[in-house]
């Protein structure tokens, strides 16, 4: 999948920009809080439906006015046109989107459609941060390949707002009988996300290995391993991850009915890095965090490269400025062959002499929100 | 919008009420009465206190009816042995077009929902509870493939397994006459989940 072109209006600091990409990378340059990364949080909306920060879309809305609109024209690998358009309106709290002229009333079915990859500053908290960070992190990737797995966790997160329902209002009460037909559809969906979780990360390490050898070329290795509230070693299947489900929420009743919510089920899992098995966030150096964090990412475009239908495009933002000159230079190697790039940067200096400026490679000059200069020998 | 006839605003004000109705369509909708033959918009008024006067709920099935209780539950013709559980009487009307099912129905009211305040004591279990007796030969339980459907349907055959009862559920998956690849990755999945040897 390629974006061709990108139209925003009144999204962040853009009044009105329009962009016509290269096929291969596009740099956005200019100082800090122009709005260069508010050009990949575009492409992150007409992809994903939403912006790669958190925060509501009512912060997108650029200032004094009271909705946005990103539009673009996509082109598939077998050369297929999609115009996609997202519109925001503020007054309403009402996303609209649309491919081609129909509207897309549930936006869970974009995901996966237009598969990305993005890399920002945020994400260095997959693997600083708390496990709902490395959740998410494996739930995007898996949402993007599999439409039944965004179906699960929909349906997973329905019964556990339920379930917690029934809790709080208890306070402290015995609710046991309300409670024990939800306590099962929540082991019956909450199994099925385990045991997808588990099947994903067994494979997704294999992809972990070779992306960090080819970002950190040294001997070490990485792991990665699933820990979720029950033992899975050993190839588990849905009953048996069931069946450990009961006997955890027959062990977690009495705390449960103290503090109110749901203490048991996949929204408690964690996933562990490691490099040469030590846990990355104990032993780890600066450096082997980012390592870690860009073959997590490389790693996801090739999974998903080999599960969609569909190339994804990569975001990265303010990637280099953390890199010296020689793995600057080096990941930029390794993102030539991949897909469509998009890359935000302060300084053009990396790229002196590594890239040729052309039709398929393109920088962009941004300041205060407008397009000052595009340049591309065409 | 302000129109030139109070009596118009009114009207419109109450068709833009009805679910589904916007301003626009109820001012549509205002116009067209407007230009009926007044007796025919006496009986169309007359229609709508009928309903509100004369409908009630049966006292067997919960269905909604005239005379209680109602026809299905009243005719010698349907299996009382056979109860169909639904959720809302639009459900038993979807059934009833098959022209299939010969049994009888129990009107749920709605499915356990915690966050819209809806436990089973709000729901017609009791009732259902107290239809059973020992010539009952089979209970289908025919709730919605949601998530608050489910769980009702978990439910109650959690509920009704006890009395030794045979308890059904609605096969679900791929509608008939659409092609498989026009189904739905949930639908397809659940399809396959619920597969059987032919």
């Amino acid at each position: 999948m390629k974006l061709l072109s990108l139209t925003l209006r009144q999204f962040r600091n853009h009044v009105s920009s329009g962009f016509a990409f290269g096929a291969a990378s596009n740099v956005l340059l200019g100082k800090n809080g122009q709005g260069k990364t508010n050009v990949l949080e575009a492409v992150s909306y007409l992809c994903l439906t939403k912006s790669f920060y958190a925060g509501a879309d009512a912060t997108a809305v650029h200032c004094g006015t009271s909705m946005f609109e990103v539009e673009g024209d996509f082109v598939s690998d077998v050369n297929v046109r999609h115009r996609v358009r997202i519109v925001y309106d503020e007054q309403m709290r009402q996303k609209h989107f649309f491919i081609n002229a129909s509207e897309i009333t549930k936006l869970s079915e974009v995901i996966g459609l237009f598969p990305i990859v993005v890399l920002s500053p945020e994400n260095n908290s997959i693997t600083f941060g708390s496990p709902s960070e490395r959740r998410k992190f494996a739930d995007l990737v898996m949402a993007q390949s599999s439409k039944a797995y965004v179906e699960d966790m929909m349906e997973y997160k329905r019964v556990l707002r339920q379930r917690n329902k029934i809790l709080s209002d208890a306070r402290g009460n015995d609710c046991s009988a309300v409670l024990a037909p939800w306590t099962e559809m929540l082991i019956r969906h909450g199994s099925a996300i385990i045991h997808r979780r588990n099947t994903f990360l067994n494979e997704f390490v294999t992809y972990v290995e070779k992306a960090y050898d080819a970002v950190a070329h040294n001997e070490e290795r990485p792991s990665l391993r699933y820990v979720p509230q029950i033992d899975v070693s050993g190839a588990m299947d849905r009953d048996a991850i069931a069946a450990a489900l009961h006997l955890l929420a027959d062990r977690k009743q009495a705390d449960e009915r103290r503090t109110g919510s749901t203490l048991f089920g996949p929204q408690r899992d964690d996933i562990a890095f490691s490099i040469d098995g030590l846990p990355l966030r104990e032993y780890a150096s600066q450096g082997q965090h980012k390592t870690y964090l860009i073959a997590l990412k490389i790693a996801e475009f090739w999974y998903l490269k080999e599960r969609c239908a569909e190339l994804p495009i990569i975001l990265f933002d303010d990637v280099f400025s953390e890199l010296d000159e020689t793995r600057s230079h080096q990941l930029l190697e390794m993102l030539a062959p991949m897909g469509q790039t998009f890359i935000t940067t302060t300084s053009e200096r990396i790229f002196q002499g590594v890239r040729q400026w052309d039709d398929e490679h393109r920088k962009f000059y941004i300041r205060s929100g407008t397009v000052v200069l595009q340049e591309d020998a065409a | 919008m302000i129109y030139t006839s109070q009596s118009l605003e009114q009207l419109v004000e109450e068709f833009s009420q009805l679910p589904g109705i916007g301003r626009k369509t109820a001012l549509r909708l205002a116009l067209y009465v407007l230009k009926m033959p007044r007796e025919e918009v006496v009986r169309f008024a007359e229609s709508l206190v009928r309903v509100k006067d004369n409908v009630r709920y049966c006292s067997v099935c919960w269905n909604i009816t005239e005379n209680d209780p109602c026809i299905i539950c009243s005719s010698p013709k349907r299996n009382a042995g056979v109860i169909c559980v639904v959720e809302e009487p639009t459900d038993v009307m979807a059934i009833e077009k098959t022209n299939e099912f010969r049994g009888r129905y129990h009107v749920m009211g709605g499915a356990l929902s915690p966050l819209d305040g809806i436990g089973p004591e709000d729901l017609k279990v009791k009732e259902l509870l107290v239809r059973i007796e020992p010539d009952t030969e089979e209970i289908i339980l025919a709730l919605n493939p949601t998530v608050e459907g489910e769980t009702t349907t978990l439910y109650l055959s959690r509920l009704l397994k006890p009395m030794g009862i045979k308890i059904t559920r609605i096969a679900r998956g791929v509608p008939i006459g659409s092609n498989l690849e026009f189904s739905d990755e949930a639908t397809l999945t659940r399809a396959l989940e619920g597969r059987i040897a032919v």
